[in-house]
């Protein structure tokens, strides 16, 4: 009883009685409440204006940047899109343009951007935390809702949160939205933009409505067990099945397919393509054809040198021979529309002799390794009804039309916003880096590694296709949805346009809109018709359908010759000329010939010393070496008169994005110009080609 | 020099300005000062006379005088953070940060409050213990237990309703998780859920409600329920002491209970840290 009394002495002296305790209970409260004003004397902010002070002290600008120098707390404040970026509080040097040359940070001088720091703030590009005045609270947050800094090498997924179209400035983000729309991505995925449309795929998988009668079970089997052996351009991924799997799904595929439509035969039994005994001479103007009807625009094929050229617009051709079944390949060639009226290939109209050198050639190009191990038995009903189990299972038809699997709307997790998804929602693999970016990226390259039952298909992406595709995927944010809508550069509204009528129908067929845009519809491969009418002169256009010559000197490619009728070519030739003219360009406005010679010779004189034309252009192919535009010997047979006047006063009006300068010339010199280009008519054969 | 200060203390108590607000008068005779509480609006639900013996340290540990300065610690920080915080769900994490970040001290006011609620949780705690093992619960002095029980309640719901305003993802989920337990009332579970988050969902309606319980309707209940307990222990014969035994002896601490008593402590500090 004694002993407890006495240890506890001298603590009871201290308290003994309630005025002393109160006494040092105020003491103790002096010392806490002391503390705070010390903390945020010794702030990491301060030391870092101490330093940056110490650093501009001996610079020659020394006084300017000391008179801009502001101490305390800044920030950046955009109330209507949340931004409170502190960042500059340490960042002193981000807006002083002396200061370019110091690599100490965090005092340098911001790189080169195309907006004002004080538009938009720092977190809206960087990420991190931008109401926090330390570094560790700033840049490396990753508690939730907290966001870390990005990456530098991610940097462009920025850009992507406003501007939806491609930009010059950001590369790796306008591939990795490519390869996001031309790798099957957004068939599973839905990926919403914040102007309310929804990005769409551009690859274009083919029907597998009738594919008995294109190619065989075994093919199928062997391609399905890995598409990437057959070619390594194939863009469908490998889904990892198992034999049995594969068994399967090929058995279902050949069963559940219809005969065509035309030929109304049943499907041929199924066995590996034979190639046939071809002579040699066929396949030698087979090949010459396959280069005259440009097929390498769109199609790859590996040459005798091993390498792979051609388009990625189409398949890949090595080893078509052993693809596909040469009934089918005769009727193909003749028109692809009968197997896939959704195709994107032209109805080429190839003579019968054409069709069968063409054929020789293709069929000449075999891979016999590609199913020689694959022996598959006659399929049994259970084995074709599992077969359409795993095609329901992994989704094959949200590419592929199959017969009786429908599609489903979201097949595979939204990614609108997969930019943003919190970490705390996130199941990483062990081992690694627990972030956004480290695990897109790991997603990508190893979706089956995330857990057993996930179906995503392995693709074989470079590692910088796969920095792309993280990139495009980080650009999918909250923020892009929240931000003021004056932010959005949002993407030229899609359009669907289809040319009508007779003309529509022949332009379908001919699947004029693969290669050419109109209205806003089409490929880029070719040039723009939407204003064709308006520049080109009837009777060259209708020559130029016939026999389609290139107008650039330095392109070898152009326009296949489609062997159209004289019919088709006319009724072509008054649509284009009727419908696609624009309002700027009056044609008849101006004479196609009859100009005084006076001001030939005066825009002959504009052309080579005033304006220097010819250091692009050519007029005389002797003299001229202007490679760059295009040749212009018989320019006065192509285009019409007022088409050229109103291209010589401002280019860019009518063509968007062309480079050919604006030199602001007077309405005399245009026409000058226009009078002496009108009169480069070129050799009488020429025109009449 | 002490006795010129009195005389100056003395001739400032006569004055007639401290006679207009100190009406009991000066003098040290028992009636003035008992007068002295008593007339006083603050002072007078404290009773008028104490045991010399239960203003030491170890009569009652000040456990209850502590809990009462820990809540005005809470008050008076608890307002000053009221002048940075908007209870809404885009500014209200934003304003932890510019406390955390730029306020002069911010840090230092919301660590104060936050520290302050969870020493006044366990000094609640310790001192209903003290009081449960003494046996001073017992008649008179069983309504002010009920009172002390409710003040409890009310202390731990402030505690509470204070978890969600930070609006990170600790106070989201804390709230989501104690606002599904409160569903599993028989019956008016879900309704008692509805009312609490004003919707089905934590958000913005949540966060309001949770504020002005905090700021607004527990603190009056809380000084309400205080006044109430304090006025009690005037009116149930003053602070708890052991009553004189039979022979005359002062009573002693029975070495028993004092050690329980003070395992209890330990276990407390344990429990805290």
């Amino acid at each position: 009883m004694r002993a407890p009394e006495k240890s506890r002495f001298s603590w009871r002296a201290l308290f003994h009685d309630p005025v002393q305790l109160f006494g040092v209970a105020s003491f103790v409260l002096l010392m806490v409440l002391a503390i705070a004003p010390l903390k945020d004397h010794f702030s990491e902010w301060r030391r870092y204006q101490k330093q940056y002070l110490q650093m501009i002290r001996n610079r020659r600008d020394a006084v300017t940047l000391m008179r801009r120098f502001q101490p305390g707390i800044h920030q950046i404040w955009i109330p209507n899109a949340g931004v409170v970026d502190r960042c500059e509080t340490c960042h002193l040097g981000l807006q002083q343009a002396s200061l370019g040359d110091v690599k100490t940070e965090p005092f340098g001088k911001h790189p080169p951007i195309p907006h004002q720091l004080t538009e938009f703030g720092c977190v809206v590009c960087h990420r991190g935390q931008g109401a926090a005045t330390t570094v560790a609270g700033a840049h490396d947050s990753t508690k939730a809702p907290n966001e870390p800094l990005l990456p530098a090498r991610y940097m462009e997924a920025s850009c992507g949160q406003c501007h939806h179209a491609p930009l010059m400035g950001t590369p790796i983000l306008n591939q990795g939205r490519v390869l996001l729309a031309g790798y099957g991505c957004l068939r599973c995925h839905t990926v919403k933009l914040p102007d309310g449309s929804t990005m769409t795929a551009t690859d274009d998988p083919p029907p597998l409505t009738h594919i008995a009668e294109k190619t065989s079970r075994e093919w199928i089997y062997a391609w399905l067990k890995n598409p990437q052996s057959w070619s390594a351009t194939a863009t469908m991924p490998n889904f990892l099945l198992s034999d049995a799997e594969a068994r399967d799904i090929s058995a279902f595929l050949i069963a559940d397919s219809a005969p065509m439509p035309e030929n109304g035969a049943s499907p041929a039994p199924a066995q590996a393509v034979q190639p046939a005994d071809l002579p040699a001479a066929q396949v030698t103007a087979g090949q010459a054809l396959y280069g005259e009807s440009f097929c390498a625009s769109c199609h790859a094929m590996q040459n005798e040198a091993g390498n792979v050229v051609g388009g990625d617009l189409a398949p890949e051709l090595t080893g078509i021979g052993s693809k596909v079944k040469p009934e089918w390949l005769k009727s193909w060639l003749s028109d692809p529309h009968v197997y896939d009226p959704g195709t994107l290939m032209p109805h080429f109209r190839w003579t019968s002799q054409q069709l069968t050198s063409l054929m020789d050639f293709l069929e000449s190009q075999t891979n016999s390794g590609f199913t020689a191990n694959v022996h598959l038995d006659p399929a049994t009903p259970e084995q074709i009804a599992h077969g359409r189990q795993l095609v329901n299972e992994y989704g094959c038809a949200e590419c592929h039309e199959i017969r009786g699997v429908s599609k489903t709307d979201n097949f595979a997790p939204d990614l609108s916003r997969i930019g943003s998804k919190p970490l705390a929602q996130i199941v990483f693999v062990a081992g690694m880096a627990h972030t956004l970016p480290a695990y897109l990226s790991a997603k990508i390259q190893h979706p089956r590694e995330f857990g057993p039952g996930l179906r995503m298909p392995q693709y074989t992406f470079t590692p910088a296709q796969v920095d792309a595709l993280t990139t495009a995927l980080l650009a999918l944010t909250d923020r892009s949805f929240t931000m003021p809508r004056q932010w959005q550069v949002a993407l030229p509204k899609p359009s669907n346009y289809r040319p009508a009528g007779r003309a529509g129908e022949l332009m379908a067929d001919l699947n004029c809109q693969t290669c050419h845009r109109i209205n806003g519809n089409g490929g880029d491969m070719a040039p723009d018709l939407s204003a064709e009418g308006s520049s080109v002169q009837r009777q060259w256009l209708y020559h130029f359908l016939k026999d389609p010559n290139t107008i650039r000197p330095t392109l070898i490619r152009r326009m296949p010759k489609f062997n159209l009728s004289n019919r088709e070519r006319t009724i072509l030739t008054d649509y284009i000329m009727t419908v696609y003219q624009i309002p700027q360009v009056d044609r008849d406005s101006m004479p196609e010939s009859g100009y005084p010679p006076a001001l030939v010779e005066q825009g002959k004189e504009l052309f080579y010393s005033k304006y220097d034309c010819q250091s692009c252009h050519m007029v005389n192919p002797n003299t001229d070496q202007g490679y760059v535009g295009p040749v212009l010997t018989s320019v006065g047979s192509r285009l019409n008169a007022a088409w050229i006047y109103a291209w010589l006063k401002d280019p860019q009006a009518l063509r968007p994005g062309t480079i050919d300068p604006n030199r602001n010339m007077s309405d005399a010199d245009a026409r000058a110009l226009t009078a002496f280009l009108m009169a480069q008519k070129g050799s009488g054969k020429e025109a009449n080609q | 020099m002490a006795g010129k200060f009195d005389l100056y203390l003395d001739r400032m108590t006569k004055s007639r300005l401290w006679r207009s607000i100190f009406r009991s008068g000066s003098g040290d005779s028992s009636l003035h000062r008992a007068q002295k509480i008593q007339q006083n609006v603050f002072l007078h639900i404290l009773p008028t006379k104490v045991r010399r013996r239960m203003l030491r340290l170890d009569a009652t540990w000040y456990l209850g005088t502590l809990t009462l300065g820990t809540f005005m610690v809470l008050v008076i920080t608890g307002i000053l953070l009221m002048f940075y915080y908007h209870p809404s769900v885009p500014q209200a994490y934003a304003d932890m940060k510019d406390l955390r970040y730029v306020v002069s001290a911010g840090l230092f006011l919301r660590n104060l409050h936050r520290w302050s609620a969870q020493a006044m949780v366990a000094l609640v705690f310790a001192h209903m213990f003290r009081v449960f093992y003494r046996g001073a619960y017992r008649p008179p002095r069983e309504f002010n237990w009920v009172i002390g029980v409710i003040l409890l309640l009310v202390t731990l719901l402030l505690s509470y309703t204070g978890y969600l305003l930070p609006w990170d993802q600790l106070a989201f989920w804390a709230i989501t998780v104690g606002t599904n337990i409160a569903k599993y009332v028989p019956l008016i579970g879900p309704r008692i859920r509805f009312l609490l988050l004003g919707g089905h969902l934590v958000n913005a309606n949540a966060l309001l409600r949770f504020y002005v319980l905090h700021c607004v309707v527990l603190p009056l209940a809380a000084v309400l329920f205080i006044v109430v307990h304090f006025w009690r222990i005037r009116k149930d014969g003053g602070l708890y002491a052991e009553q004189s035994q039979a022979d005359g002896r002062k009573p002693a601490d029975t070495p028993s209970l004092k050690s329980v008593e003070e395992s209890v402590a330990v276990a407390e500090a344990v429990e805290k840290r």
